[in-house]
């Protein structure tokens, strides 16, 4: 999604949505589940809606 | 190596480092004679004061070098801002930290309950206090590495 959005670098998306740059790595990886809020933000600057960006697999859990 | 994990890593060594000259020096003290260490409590007392200030000194002065140093090598003067996995994880590891000193309690009471010297309780504190912090930053490297 990030590079549909002019390429935009881990640290751009972190700045934008106010987290680290490892939260947004993390997050890529699949190592941290984000808060409802910060999914949402991220969602919000791709103005994209949530399920586009985010999954729920529950047999990962 | 991101920032925090570095972090902890510096946490635990100068929490290593600075327990063991001082238990040493204490201890040196002991064997000369000039405090008694198996009997008099209020020594216990005050030693665990002068700790607790030589403590928080030396972490303060090992955290400015440690950023002056990280501040060289990364070229990265600011330091990252906590942000809710930060927080996340640093929960977690405040969780395991209490879990381990509680244990340590526990040991200690039992100790005396054993018929132990009551100065053992003592450094049963000690100990724990000293693995429950290393629980607290190693179970933040994993948080950070094997993920939250």
């Amino acid at each position: 999604m990030r590079f549909n959005a002019n390429e935009l670098t881990q640290q751009e998306l972190a700045n934008a949505v106010g987290v680290s740059r490892q939260t947004i790595v993390a997050i890529e990886k699949e190592k941290y589940s984000p808060s409802l809020e910060l999914a949402f933000r991220i969602a919000d600057y791709f103005n994209t809606p949530l399920e586009e960006v985010f999954s729920f697999h529950p047999d990962e859990e | 190596m991101s920032y925090r994990e570095k972090e902890n890593i510096i946490n635990i060594f100068s929490g290593l480092l600075i327990t063991a000259i001082f238990a040493w020096a204490v201890y040196q003290r002991h064997l000369d004679g000039r405090i008694d260490l198996t009997d008099d409590f209020q020594q216990w007392g005050i030693i665990f004061l002068i700790y607790a200030g030589v403590s928080v000194v030396a972490r303060i002065i090992i955290y400015i070098i440690f950023h002056i140093i990280n501040a060289i090598v990364t070229r990265e003067e600011d330091i990252p801002q906590e942000d809710e996995r930060d927080k996340l994880i640093k929960l977690k590891a405040t969780r395991n930290s209490h879990y381990t000193f509680s244990i340590g309690f526990m040991a200690a009471i039992i100790y005396l309950a054993l018929g132990f010297a009551p100065y053992t309780l003592f450094i049963v504190f000690v100990i724990s206090g000293l693995l429950s912090e290393i629980i607290d930053n190693g179970s933040q490297i994993y948080y950070y590495r094997k993920g939250v």
